[in-house]
């Protein structure tokens, strides 16, 4: 059976792809970079959920490990999750520098507007 | 000299340029283009001797991040990330080096009258930074990070110009389709790692060749789709016949010399012969009838989008007005050429075909780096002295810009493949290869060069025309911007003399290094087990 | 028309500024043993700039802000980070010396001084992610300057 997490984020990344393709808004289109880039890292972390013994997994946190009963998610996904949002902020802010300039120039965010570039 | 211990160095010094930038330019202009010369020479220096170390003992160089293996203590597969420079990678290393030392060089003349120039050299600096990295890489997780800090900064390169429309719409476009590809490669890598629980690009190869998965599969789509937008690839194409037009002309000649090449091509090659390697799926397992992955049929996929790519690209480069845009259409019909080389390479896999193919494709991104540099450097220079790129309207250069003239004749020239020059060798070997592999192919390829031929003689046309009003008081421009086009003119001629031994001694052995017959990408690394 | 935000949002911001810069500067300085690190404290330091930016409004940061400083910091971040990786070139790019070997960053798992390069690195990225977020922020909050 297919875990809940990985249907969700799946379908996240669809109602992105969705709005992407079908919305001419600029902010809406990088509001959609953003939704899909946030179904993939749904996806990563929950790969590293993992049950044994039947408990819940903590947080991986290495002080006072020894007490510890349950198994800890895995840590790696959590690094690659936090290293993907840091470059999905990069391109946000650059996104959203962007959409101010295109507005200056453009007086609109209709991205059926930039098509000046032609041939 | 020895290889791992001056590898770092080819991020460190680019990385230590960029960082300090803020600070030097506090001491002025000319402190800070000094600075930026000096860190993209350091740079190539330690680009050469990487090369030369990989090309001289032919053994591929793995170096861990933190540690002296890449395995834990106690447990069989590796945990840390790893840079594996193959022939190949140490080749686009050495590309990536000088072309970009020949963009920041003519930077300090083009870039005179703008301002905001420190954080304009210091995204050149990251844009190389990236892209070194992605020729060095061994980690699928790191090849991300470094495919998206190339992207960032080349966006950012493209609207750098923020004060006209052109750039602000070129790069919002350059920038939507390149999130959409770097969002499918980061789902790839997702699934790889949930299905294989690595990321060591060597260690998945083992992985998929055990058990080779449906998973497996959709990355690889995810991949190749990913990759084929990063590069440029035909119906894929537009964003790149925008964005490159519409960049400061130095931009131009990295962004379409290097950041297709390696963010596409490179990769492209680097995932589907070292991850997905063929000749664990194409011949061992296919040879015990064990379950594989059929990557001959995934060369053909290539090779449609090759012919697409090519004839398209080539075709729309005739029909231009814009000088700059003909030139970003042609790269559209270069890099048909070399994915044509790449996907022969992959369907005809273990014969000679192939290997030729294979090799010309490698010779034809070194060459075309070249090219495509001085072609939109002379574009460069055109805009910088008469004002205008319209074609019409620059008739009569080779009178008063003579150098220049000379300079786009020579790149010109080798684009289009005439034997003395270096482009002939590259293209010849591809058509060699693709007329053998399917005569089809080899006509295909005939075709696109009678329209890249078309497309380039037009524009010369135009400069030995009747002098317009227009360029009566344009003349060669200043040292700064002449020596890189002297010396990408010196590269391409060298080279254009030496094309067989060029080919048997540097491109023939990188062809059957990224082949791997003997799965030395995978060895390099499993040899380092148990040494911990 | 003044740009800021009226007497009550800004006796809140003068009141919580503070708090959440010594929030942040604990995720930065206790990155390496709890949740969070560089960036995710450094981020929510520039939290209290941007706040600072919207009860106050643009004139009032930009007699705060200035541009040189704020880059030069930035670099000054990146450099450390930078130098912190190369500590252990004799074995490896990123190899933690400081941990295996000393002097002080080596104590035991679970207090401050442990962990090798992990507090200077936090420190460093923290400071960069910082100046850059609230340098990011101004330049947007500037752009729409262009009508009036």
């Amino acid at each position: 059976m297919i875990p809940f997490q990985f249907i969700t984020a799946f379908l996240m990344m669809a109602i992105g792809i969705y709005a992407f393709l079908y919305k001419r808004n600029l902010i809406k289109l990088i509001l959609a970079l953003n939704i899909i880039d946030s179904g993939i890292h749904l996806l990563l972390v929950s790969l590293g959920y993992r049950m044994e013994l039947n408990e819940p997994p903590t947080a991986p946190i290495y002080t006072g490990y020894e007490t510890l009963k349950s198994a800890m998610v895995g840590p790696l996904p959590q690094a690659l999750v936090l290293t993907s949002i840091v470059i999905g902020v990069c391109v946000l802010a650059l996104a959203m520098a962007l959409t101010i300039n295109a507005y200056r120039h453009y007086g609109t965010l209709d991205v059926r507007a930039l098509r000046r570039l032609r041939g | 000299m020895n290889g791992e211990a001056i590898l770092p160095y080819l991020i460190i010094i680019p990385l230590f340029g960029a960082f300090a930038m803020p600070i030097v330019s506090l001491a002025g202009k000319k402190a800070r283009e000094a600075w930026a010369v000096i860190i993209s020479a350091l740079t190539l220096v330690v680009a050469s001797a990487v090369f030369y170390h990989v090309w001289k003992t032919k053994e591929i160089i793995v170096y861990t991040l933190g540690a002296k293996t890449p395995f834990g203590q106690g447990v069989g597969f590796p945990i840390r990330i790893v840079w594996e420079v193959d022939l190949f990678g140490a080749i686009m290393v050495l590309t990536v080096a000088f072309v970009s030392l020949m963009a920041v060089l003519y930077s300090l003349g083009y870039m005179k009258h703008d301002t905001g120039l420190e954080k304009y050299y210091t995204l050149i600096l990251i844009l190389e930074l990236g892209m070194l990295g992605i020729a060095i890489t061994g980690d699928l997780f790191n090849f991300y990070v470094f495919l998206e800090i190339m992207s960032i900064a080349s966006y950012a390169l493209v609207a750098f110009r923020n004060d006209t429309w052109e750039g602000i719409e070129a790069g919002v476009k350059y920038m939507f389709v390149g999130s959409i590809a770097g969002s499918f490669i980061l789902l790839g890598i997702a699934l790889l790692y949930g299905q294989y629980g690595t990321l060591t690009m060597g260690y998945i190869a083992v992985k998929i060749a055990e058990n080779p998965t449906v998973t497996a599969k959709v990355a690889l789509a995810l991949f190749i789709a990913g990759l084929l937008f990063k590069s440029g690839a035909s119906p894929v194409h537009m964003w790149l016949a925008d964005a490159h037009p519409a960049a400061p002309s130095s931009i131009s000649a990295m962004l379409s010399g290097l950041v297709i090449k390696v963010g596409g091509i490179y990769a492209m090659a680097r995932i589907l012969f070292s991850i997905y390697s063929p000749m664990a799926h194409s011949i061992v397992l296919k040879a015990y009838l064990q379950p594989y992955i059929n990557m001959s049929a995934i060369g053909w996929l290539i090779i449609i989008f090759a012919s697409l790519t090519l004839i398209i690209g080539n075709a729309m480069a005739v029909i231009q007005t814009d000088m700059k845009r003909l030139l970003a259409y042609s790269s559209v019909g270069q890099i048909g050429y070399i994915l044509l080389g790449l996907g022969i390479g992959l369907a005809a896999y273990g014969t000679q075909t192939g290997e030729v193919a294979l090799a010309g494709a490698i010779y034809h991104t070194v060459n075309h780096a070249i090219m495509k540099a001085l072609l939109f450097l002379v574009a460069g220079v055109v805009i910088h002295e008469v004002g205008t790129r319209n074609l019409n309207e620059l008739s009569g250069l080779a009178k008063t810009m003579p150098k220049t003239t000379f300079a786009f004749l020579i790149g010109a020239a080798a684009i289009v493949g005439l034997p003395p020059l270096n482009g002939f060798a590259s293209k010849w070997l591809i058509y060699e290869s693709s007329a053998v592999f399917n005569p089809v192919l080899g006509a295909i390829a005939i075709i696109g060069t009678a329209f890249c031929t078309a497309a380039y003689v037009r524009v010369l046309y135009t400069f030995f025309g009747r002098p317009s009003e227009r360029v009566a008081n344009a003349r060669d421009p200043e040292t700064s911007m002449m020596l890189p086009m002297l010396l990408l003119v010196l590269a391409i001629v060298i080279m254009g003399l030496l094309p067989w031994q060029i080919s048997d001694k540097v491109m023939i052995p990188t062809a059957r290094m990224l082949e791997q017959f003997k799965f030395e990408y995978i060895n390099a690394l499993m040899s380092l087990a148990g040494g911990a | 028309m003044s740009d800021d935000m009226g007497v009550i949002v800004k006796t809140m911001a003068r009141a919580t500024i503070p708090l959440i810069g010594i929030f942040g500067a604990y995720v930065v300085s206790h990155g390496h043993l709890t949740p969070g690190g560089g960036f995710q404290g450094g981020a929510t330091i520039a939290g209290a700039g941007v706040l600072f930016l919207i009860a106050f409004g643009l004139s009032e940061m930009k007699k705060r802000y200035d541009k040189h400083l704020y880059s030069a910091l930035e670099g000054v971040g990146g450099l450390v980070f930078l130098g912190a990786a190369m500590l252990g070139l004799g074995t490896a790019f990123f190899y933690n010396t400081l941990w295996h070997n000393g002097p002080v960053f080596n104590g035991d798992p679970g207090t401050l001084l442990s962990a090798g390069y992990l507090p200077i690195m936090n420190l460093a990225v923290g400071l960069k992610v910082f100046t850059g977020l609230v340098s990011a922020m101004v330049g947007i909050a500037l752009y729409r300057r262009w009508k009036s």
